[in-house]
């Protein structure tokens, strides 16, 4: 145990941020306002919308305290955290977007875990990726993905190659921002990954297993107007993380080891460890339908056997049949 | 000394030696099932290290996994204690002495939860008295000098480990037939002059029996199991109150589900609508009739004795009568809400739903959908005047029950998508400027309650849309067995007198349903959530237990691993869904397809869609299982949609 580990966190602000989605909004308010430990700070942030619907989905969510930042013009996402963030002076800061949610006990385990680790930048939960479909006003799940993270993921070589981890994962500490600077208002999406990479190299950042988060994304079947940056712009995410790769090919290496090489050759591996396991899913599916095959001749055969064994199931059978 | 003890032993005066069953017939322990001491002792892990969470879960798959590897090497044979825990400790990586520590904390636990079990208890003492030898005979992986220690700490001193035969010391099992040949050659008697107690079908009576040993089945000590996996630290609450019922002897399943489960979800309706109206400053409280008869009942009970407890009514609103009383247009988009797709309605009980005489319709004379929807749209004129007229009545109704005062009202419910909550909010909202506020607490709901968040602030105690998928599925799967189980004796509310008194609509199903199995339930469930609210509950379980977790555990107990004689007992319960709250309504426990070879995948989607928004998903299921040709219906559901399977606890975090 740190001799330290009883520093406490006090002050966590979450901000919030949304554009003209007021159902996603009103979930999302939901699972803050669920949360176990009610010290915090949530600050909505709206990216240009319009004003009233969001005072209104704020005003029946009925809780209370909630800063609304109504920006006048839609910015990006990272000056969008950046406008909030500069509104508090919180110990630690959480990134809730308008269409995610949390598990009740997400702050309350994610500020404990802070709490006994001085040293770390940021504490990531388990997260679970919850592909939805929304049309009109509802919204519903399709599927469920466990996003893979473990410890190793979450340190500098773990993030250089790709962002593990969705912004709903994690709960940072303030002073990471003196330290490393705020998020990269230049770039349209990944300004999370980007900022993940600089804050890891002033502390750790501490996992914690349990799913405590919930990524969701839209299907393509949902409305346009609900997609997620990463399900509705993959051009977009490919391109910045292009620009990036050269900004970072551009600095002088540190310890002998350029940031843009690193990150260029971990997502080469990463793509090769996809392209293996996509080719082992593909035989497995073919095994798996031969199975379903197999186990469906066998259903028949013990119902026939069923009958064998039970003459009465067959005249009943035949019974039901003729009397249909 | 019990008479049937004495009874049954002089019914078999020929006998020398008396062999007891030990779990569940001699000791019982203070958990419904084995599998439990393991939710309590992740309980105590989890309160010092939070990442042992899901530890009961990986305690019983290791003794499968230690039963899977010793069947490998003699198939006869049971597991130990320590050949379970070096499963568990590969499990979850444990060194030497964590292995050893959890060992010895699962023996104090098995030990500090031992209780005397009745009539096993009297036999053999009754027997002793007599002078005939009494030994136990157990399938159990604890050895015998533990059994000793349970025995002792239950108060039978006089059990010595020279009298246990347990199968992981002898190379055989009960079930298998090895340890009875153990027992009968030890003890040099024929197995006639054996006479054995128990409560295992197989292993207590028709091996046995096989040998020649006088049998006597206790079988109803193990009605509390349920399916060993659901073993997790919510299931706890519910597992002392089972426990409780069955050392007492209760064995109507009426009693046991309303004093359990059901009074679980009753006692928290009024637990968590107290901590929600005060943490709210809300200005009362208003159950929902008809789910919220039974809190509001002991609300007001409580409030005798508290007076600083907020005002609570009973307030009646229904979908249907919410839909008309704000019903300003009726045209093609709208009318499919007073009319369902399938149903099939004559003239006059048109017109009853709607509040008006229909004109263009011969009278008597059954409509399908589409006729009826067509004849509502050409009286559109006449509903609309019926519905504002209802509108004055129902307004009558609410500001009857205070909730047209100016100020926050929290509104309690069953749930499940708050769609009708949030209709009466903007109602109320409309009707005072905005100056009476509601806000609602749901038991349960599913992902349907999203778009309702953008009018209505509210919270699920034991579910929400943010659960997993497959728990929102659960809980479609129970909706109708909840609605059934936690209600009133009287009917649906369709509409009001000029002072503003609710109408029911009395349905013959519902009020079978009530004489017969539902009353039962509620009288039982009122005592049993009287007791936990004021704190007197025998089995120790208190309302501050009821966290929402705890409810969960409780309705998935009992509503998605149910019993069979549950399932038989609930078979007679009729849902009445219907908008007008009128008709036969359906079977709760829906009965199979039509016996067939083959089903394909799209029938098999139909029949799923059925049972989870039609029916008792799981009861229907289990109903399924036990007839011989419909099983495999049920393997097939499951493999397809893993949320209908029985194990609903995951290894991932309890809510």
């Amino acid at each position: 145990m740190n001799e330290v580990a009883n520093e406490m966190v006090n002050d966590v602000q979450v901000v919030m941020r949304t554009y003209e989605r007021p159902v996603l909004l009103a979930r999302a308010l939901a699972s803050v306002r669920g949360q176990t430990r009610q010290r915090l700070a949530l600050t909505v942030v709206n990216n240009g919308g319009e004003p009233g619907i969001v005072d209104a989905v704020v005003a029946a969510s009925g809780m209370r305290g909630v800063s609304v930042l109504h920006l006048p013009a839609r910015m990006g996402m990272e000056a969008a955290s950046n406008a909030a963030l500069a509104t508090s002076e919180s110990e630690c800061f959480a990134i809730h977007d308008d269409d995610d949610s949390w598990h009740p006990r997400f702050l309350e385990s994610a500020v404990a875990a802070l709490s006994g680790r001085p040293d770390a930048s940021a504490v990531v939960t388990g997260v679970v990726r919850v592909h939805e479909t929304m049309t009109g006003v509802r919204v519903w799940p399709v599927r469920e993905e466990h996003v893979p993270l473990d410890e190793g993921c979450l340190t500098f070589r773990g993030m250089i190659g790709h962002n593990p981890f969705p912004p709903i994962a994690a709960l940072f500490r303030r002073r990471v921002l003196r330290d490393v600077g705020a998020f990269d208002e230049s770039l349209p999406v990944l300004g999370d990954w980007e900022f993940n990479l600089r804050a890891v190299t002033v502390g750790p950042f501490v996992f914690i297993p349990d799913v405590l988060a919930r990524y969701h994304t839209r299907t393509p079947e949902s409305d346009v107007g609900t997609a997620n940056s990463i399900t509705a712009g993959v051009d977009l995410h490919r391109s910045t993380k292009r620009l990036l790769q050269d900004r970072w090919l551009a600095e002088p290496p540190v310890n002998g080891v350029n940031k843009g090489e690193l990150s260029v050759q971990a997502e080469a591996a990463l793509e090769a460890e996809e392209t293996r396991l996509r080719v082992e899913a593909s035989s497995q599916a073919e095994i798996e339908r031969r199975v379903a095959e197999i186990a469906a001749q066998r259903g028949l055969l013990r119902r026939i056997g069923g009958v064998i064994a039970n003459p009465s199931r067959g005249v009943l059978a035949v019974r039901r049949r003729l009397g249909r | 000394m019990s008479e049937s003890a004495a009874a049954l032993l002089d019914a078999h005066p020929r006998v020398r030696v008396v062999t007891v069953d030990f779990f569940d017939t001699l000791v019982t322990r203070k958990w419904a099932q084995p599998t439990h001491v393991f939710a309590d002792m992740e309980r105590v892990l989890v309160a010092v290290d939070p990442s042992r969470h899901g530890f009961a879960a990986a305690r019983v798959g290791a003794e499968h996994r230690a039963r899977v590897r010793a069947a490998a090497d003699d198939p006869h044979r049971d597991v130990t204690l320590a050949e379970i825990h070096l499963e568990l400790s590969q499990m979850l990586n444990l060194d030497l002495d964590e292995r050893h520590r959890l060992a010895a904390m699962e023996r104090a636990l098995e030990v500090a939860s031992a209780r005397p079990g009745g009539l096993g208890v009297e036999v053999a003492e009754e027997a002793r008295r007599r002078g005939l030898r009494v030994v136990v005979v157990s399938d159990n992986y604890m050895p015998s000098v533990h059994l000793v220690d349970m025995a002792r700490a239950a108060g039978l001193e006089w059990l010595e480990a020279s009298d246990i035969f347990v199968s992981c010391e002898h190379g055989g099992q009960k079930h298998n037939g090895r340890l009875w040949r153990t027992v009968i050659s030890s003890l040099g008697v024929r197995g006639s002059r054996i006479l054995h107690l128990g409560d295992d079908p197989r292993a207590d009576d028709a091996v046995p029996a096989g040998m020649g040993v006088r049998t006597h089945l206790v079988p109803h000590l193990r009605t509390s199991h349920r399916h060993a996996r659901n073993t997790a630290p919510s299931v706890l609450p519910l597992s002392r109150i089972e426990a409780d019922l069955r050392d007492a002897g209760v064995t109507d399943r009426a009693e046991v589900l309303g004093r359990g489960a059901i009074a679980m979800v009753v006692a928290s309706q009024v637990h968590h609508g107290l901590a929600e109206a005060r943490n709210r400053g809300a200005h009362d409280v208003h159950f929902a009739a008809r789910d919220g008869h039974l809190a509001h009942g002991l609300w007001t009970r409580l409030r005798e004795r508290d007076p600083s407890m907020p005002r609570a009514s009973y307030t009646s609103f229904s979908r249907s009568v919410v839909w008309r009383a704000m019903l300003e247009r009726l045209d093609a988009d709208n009318v499919h809400r007073f009319v369902g797709d399938d149903e099939v309605l004559t003239p006059e009980r048109l017109g009853h739903r709607v509040g008006c005489a229909l004109v263009g319709a011969e009278p008597g004379v059954a409509l399908g959908a589409g006729a009826a929807r067509e004849i509502l749209v050409a009286n559109a004129d006449a509903v609309l005047a019926a519905a504002r007229t209802l509108r004055s009545r129902f307004l009558t109704h609410l500001r009857r029950r205070g909730l047209l005062d100016d100020g926050l009202h929290l509104v309690v419910d069953l749930g499940w998508t708050a769609s009708t909550v949030a209709d009466l909010a903007d109602l109320v909202a409309h009707e005072t400027g905005g100056r009476s506020r509601i806000e609602g607490l749901f038991t349960g709901l599913y992902w349907d309650a999203t778009p309702n968040r953008t009018r209505l602030g509210m919270r699920g105690v034991a579910m929400d849309e943010f659960a997993p998928l497959d728990d929102n599925l659960r809980l479609l799967g129970i909706v109708k067995y909840m609605e059934a189980l936690v209600t009133a004796p009287h009917g649906s509310v369709v509409d009001f007198d000029g002072d503003g008194t609710p109408i029911g609509a009395e349905t013959e199903p519902e009020r079978r349903a009530w004489d017969t199995v539902v009353g039962r339930v509620a009288s039982a469930a009122t005592e049993s959530a009287w007791q936990m609210l004021t704190g007197s509950h025998p089995s120790g379980v208190r309302a501050g237990d009821l966290d929402g977790s705890a409810v969960w555990a409780a309705i998935m107990q009992v509503a998605h691993t149910p019993t069979p004689a549950e399932v038989e007992m609930l078979s007679v319960v009729h849902h009445v869904t219907d908008i007008d709250h009128e008709g036969e309504g359906r079977p709760m426990v829906a009965p199979p397809p039509a016996w067939r070879t083959h089903i394909t995948d799209a029938e098999f989607l139909v029949i799923h869609d059925s049972l989870i928004r039609r029916h008792w998903l799981r009861g229907s299921m289990s109903a399924w299982r036990n007839r011989g040709d419909s099983d495999w219906m049920v393997d097939e559901i499951e493999r397809m949609w893993p949320h209908t399977h029985p194990v609903w606890v995951h290894g991932g975090v309890p809510r």
